[in-house]
């Protein structure tokens, strides 16, 4: 087959479909009325689907607003959503994170000093287990009272 | 961004053919009014921000996946629906002329002043049964290229397949259709 007869060949089957369909779109008139107000229903209902989406989206914004964040768009409406609740969760474990780290170096700061009072003390650490010393200590403050 | 007006007459455009396309497919009015009026809820809410301009395209492939999901919901119910017949052979086609089946084409235009509008009825129910009769893709393939007017491309695009199996489709769906409706008596 030579391209000019496949194009030919080609151009006759066009021919030949596009004459069909032809036939198939002159009865589309002619569908029942209950049909085509059903497909009329349909059409509405959809159109109205879109509204509703529209005004979804318009309603996150103003709500997502609220927590400085914003939506765009309608393909990603939970996400911000979904973010916007989980950032004061997030903020809320940060700070009780910071607070303990906080508290445990504040403890170890104390226990630090404490050390360092005893060891740069004129008496030895081991004198406070000497039972003389303590018996010097107690007799020293009846003394004072 | 199609406006709600442009979407609307789009859907107008479209809606008695997709509604006839499924049903030629499904061959059940109420399953075509379901895939119809899923594929423009689906077209409203998903691609309604789309530009007008790619409506058609995406229509197509939305009423291509409803009428598959169908099929698919049909097949786990009933376990009967096969693609099967795609795979036959074709080897039957070699024994009609389609160019003996066009030459006819003057005389139908001569003939269409006095054909009756019951005889009209009568030959369109024909054609709309031999297009029935044809295997699921072929019928896609034809549908979406003679009478959705998409070129090759587009119609591989909303069908999902090679622009090859779509001539190859297309090819055998006019072949087919010319020897029923020949069978027939009928010269288009």
């Amino acid at each position: 087959m030579t391209n000019s007869s496949i194009y030919q060949h080609e151009l006759e089957q066009d021919r030949f479909g596009l004459r069909v369909t032809s036939r198939l779109s002159d009865s589309l008139d002619d569908l029942p009325y209950e049909i085509s107000e059903r497909l009329r229903a349909a059409r509405v209902q959809a159109i109205g689907k879109r509204k509703l989406v529209t005004a979804q989206t318009a309603t996150n914004l103003i709500h997502l607003g609220g927590n400085s964040t914003l939506s765009f768009g309608t393909h990603q409406p939970n996400w911000w959503k979904k973010l916007a609740t989980a950032t004061p969760l997030l903020v809320l474990v940060l700070g009780l994170i910071a607070i303990n780290l906080i508290q445990d170096d504040l403890h170890i700061r104390e226990i630090a000093d404490l050390d360092a009072e005893l060891l740069t003390d004129d008496l030895p650490p081991t004198a406070y287990t000497d039972p003389g010393f303590a018996h010097f200590l107690k007799i020293s403050s009846s003394q004072y009272k | 961004m199609a406006t709600e007006q442009e979407l609307s007459d789009f859907l107008k455009s479209v809606e008695k053919r997709a509604f006839k396309r499924s049903l030629y497919h499904v061959r059940n009015t109420e399953s075509a009014f379901d895939i119809v009026q899923d594929s423009m809820m689906k077209l409203a809410e998903h691609y309604g921000h789309k530009p007008s301009a790619e409506l058609p395209m995406l229509f197509q492939r939305i009423l291509t996946n409803c009428t598959l999901d169908w099929f698919r919901r049909q097949k786990t119910k009933n376990a009967l629906f096969s693609n099967m017949s795609d795979f036959e052979s074709s080897d039957s086609e070699g024994d009609f002329d389609l160019l003996e089946v066009l030459s006819t084409q003057s005389s139908l235009e001569s003939s269409e002043g006095p054909e009756s509008s019951a005889q009209q009825a009568q030959i369109l129910l024909q054609i709309e049964a031999a297009i029935q009769e044809l295997p699921t893709r072929q019928r896609e393939a034809f549908l979406m290229r003679y009478w959705e007017e998409l070129d090759v491309s587009e119609t591989a695009s909303a069908m999902g397949c090679s622009e090859g199996s779509v001539k190859t489709h297309s090819s055998r769906a006019v072949h087919a259709l010319s020897k029923i409706l020949k069978g027939k008596g009928i010269t288009l």
